[in-house]
């Protein structure tokens, strides 16, 4: 093999670093380049992590976390898209969350008013922050349908696959005992759903809740002995579901064709998820603080289990804060009326 | 977006010294890589060179020109030109600030 492919070759699998948006835009220019690299100094390892680092960098950036390199209106969009597959995963930890608190605190009498107060403002923060990524999800399906209705739909099938692959597995785990669970939650322990009556209602939703997300979050549920292998299998690839569930939609958030109106309140949506989640963890820690019923095994999963999640929702609380400021900083219309202030005269000598 | 140098954080010295190689005339990666060597004495990693001229572009202080065969040129725009000679301005301020100081105290400069 000469010298010349040799090169060509390894400039292009160093390429593979960097996001597919940025290899179209340099990609060939920076092949050109290596091999030139590659003529001068045939090797030098840290060129080569300098490249590695720089494409995770280049990565980062075209998931919306940095504002270095992406267009404003891109930046929205990678935020936004970002964010939901972020806060899709944590919306399962806040409803387990959630939902275990609630059981917990109504199999209990007595409680301190800060447990009574954080319990309430858990179960409303969990409510918005799921009808925000409903309604996410709605704008985006409703989009993609009218795209692939006017025919330009071919780079959504993707993701649209992988969504209702996701989606085929959780109806697949779900059907077998959710029926059973409603009926016998109705019947024989409180009677039916009351909806005048907003305590048990919140209860019965908290059970049925945590008996779904559970075998999400705790990886992997050893299962129910006697149900067929075929079962099992779904249920163990739930966890697995719910990822590709969220990174499936993320990608459909930044091909889909958004309408003018979304794409104005794309940051703003970044901003609002960022701070109910911020809420939630706050209420959390607050709720553990003051003695809430599950504070020494979270959710569960044990303690290293429940420190785990714990950190992951503050990771994703920093991150989604982070994109939601670079988003709003960077929004198209915001430049309009910007002064910039040079440098103050002030040094004397 | 700031579009002061200091805004491109760790990118800035990559940045000033593309920016200058620009301003003697239209360059490619690798001519601009070599032009830097020569008058800085620095040799720009491919990824750093890259990643600053995304960022570059992004702000408009540069522009890629049509590619010829698989090199594409950059120019300086006007708006990259006025940031650069700012800094220029504003590191003049600092550097003829050091020196007087440094010759009154130290007697050195």
């Amino acid at each position: 093999m000469s010298s010349t492919s040799d090169d060509k070759r390894r400039a292009t699998r160093l390429l593979r670093w960097y996001p597919p948006a940025w290899r179209e835009r340099y990609g060939e220019e920076f092949v050109d380049h290596l091999e030139q690299e590659f003529a001068d100094r045939h090797f030098d390892a840290r060129r080569s992590l300098n490249v590695a680092f720089k494409g995770l960098v280049a990565r980062a950036d075209d998931f919306g976390l940095s504002n270095r390199a992406l267009s404003p209106g891109g930046q929205t969009r990678a935020a936004l898209a970002t964010t939901f597959a972020l806060i899709a995963l944590m919306a399962v930890l806040a409803l387990n969350s959630w939902s275990w608190a609630m059981l917990m605190w109504s199999a209990r009498t007595y409680h301190p008013i800060p447990v009574d107060a954080t319990t309430g403002v858990l179960a409303v923060v969990t409510g918005i922050l799921l009808l925000v990524l409903v309604a996410i999800m709605l704008v985006v399906l409703v989009s993609a349908a009218r795209q692939i209705v006017r025919g330009r739909g071919r780079r959504l099938m993707g993701p649209i696959i992988f969504a209702a692959a996701s989606v085929a597995c959780f109806c697949y785990f779900l059907p077998p005992w959710l029926p059973g669970m409603f009926a016998r939650y109705s019947h024989m322990f409180q009677g039916g759903y009351r909806w005048t009556h907003p305590g048990p209602a919140a209860y019965g939703l908290a059970f049925i809740a945590h008996s779904v997300t559970q075998p999400w979050v705790s990886m992997w549920d050893p299962g129910i002995s006697g149900e067929p292998t075929s079962q099992a299998v779904m249920n163990d690839l739930a966890p697995l579901a719910v990822l590709v569930f969220a990174v499936a939609m993320a990608f459909l958030v930044r091909r889909v064709e958004l309408p003018h109106i979304t794409r104005r309140l794309g940051s703003a949506t970044v901003v609002l998820l960022g701070s109910l989640s911020g809420v939630f963890l706050s209420t959390l820690v607050i709720w553990f603080t003051f003695g809430g019923p599950i504070y020494a095994t979270f959710g569960e999963t044990g303690d290293i289990g429940g420190v785990a999640y714990l950190v992951f929702m503050a990771l994703v609380i920093v991150l989604v804060a982070r994109m939601g400021v670079l988003a709003r900083r960077n929004e198209p219309h915001r430049g309009r009326n910007h002064i910039v202030i040079l440098g103050a005269n002030s040094e004397s000598a | 977006m700031t579009n002061s140098i200091e805004g491109l954080g760790r990118n800035a010295g990559a940045a000033v010294l593309i920016l200058s190689s620009l301003a003697g005339g239209d360059k490619h990666g690798y001519a601009l890589v070599k032009d830097v060597e020569e008058f800085a004495g620095v040799h720009l990693a491919p990824g750093t060179l890259y990643q600053v001229l995304a960022r570059l572009e992004t702000r408009g202080l540069i522009t890629a020109l049509k590619a010829d065969e698989r090199r594409r040129p950059y120019r300086l725009t006007a708006k990259g030109a006025g940031v650069l000679a700012e800094y220029f301005t504003a590191q003049q301020r600092i550097l003829k600030t050091g020196q007087a100081r440094l010759k009154r105290t130290w007697s050195l400069a």
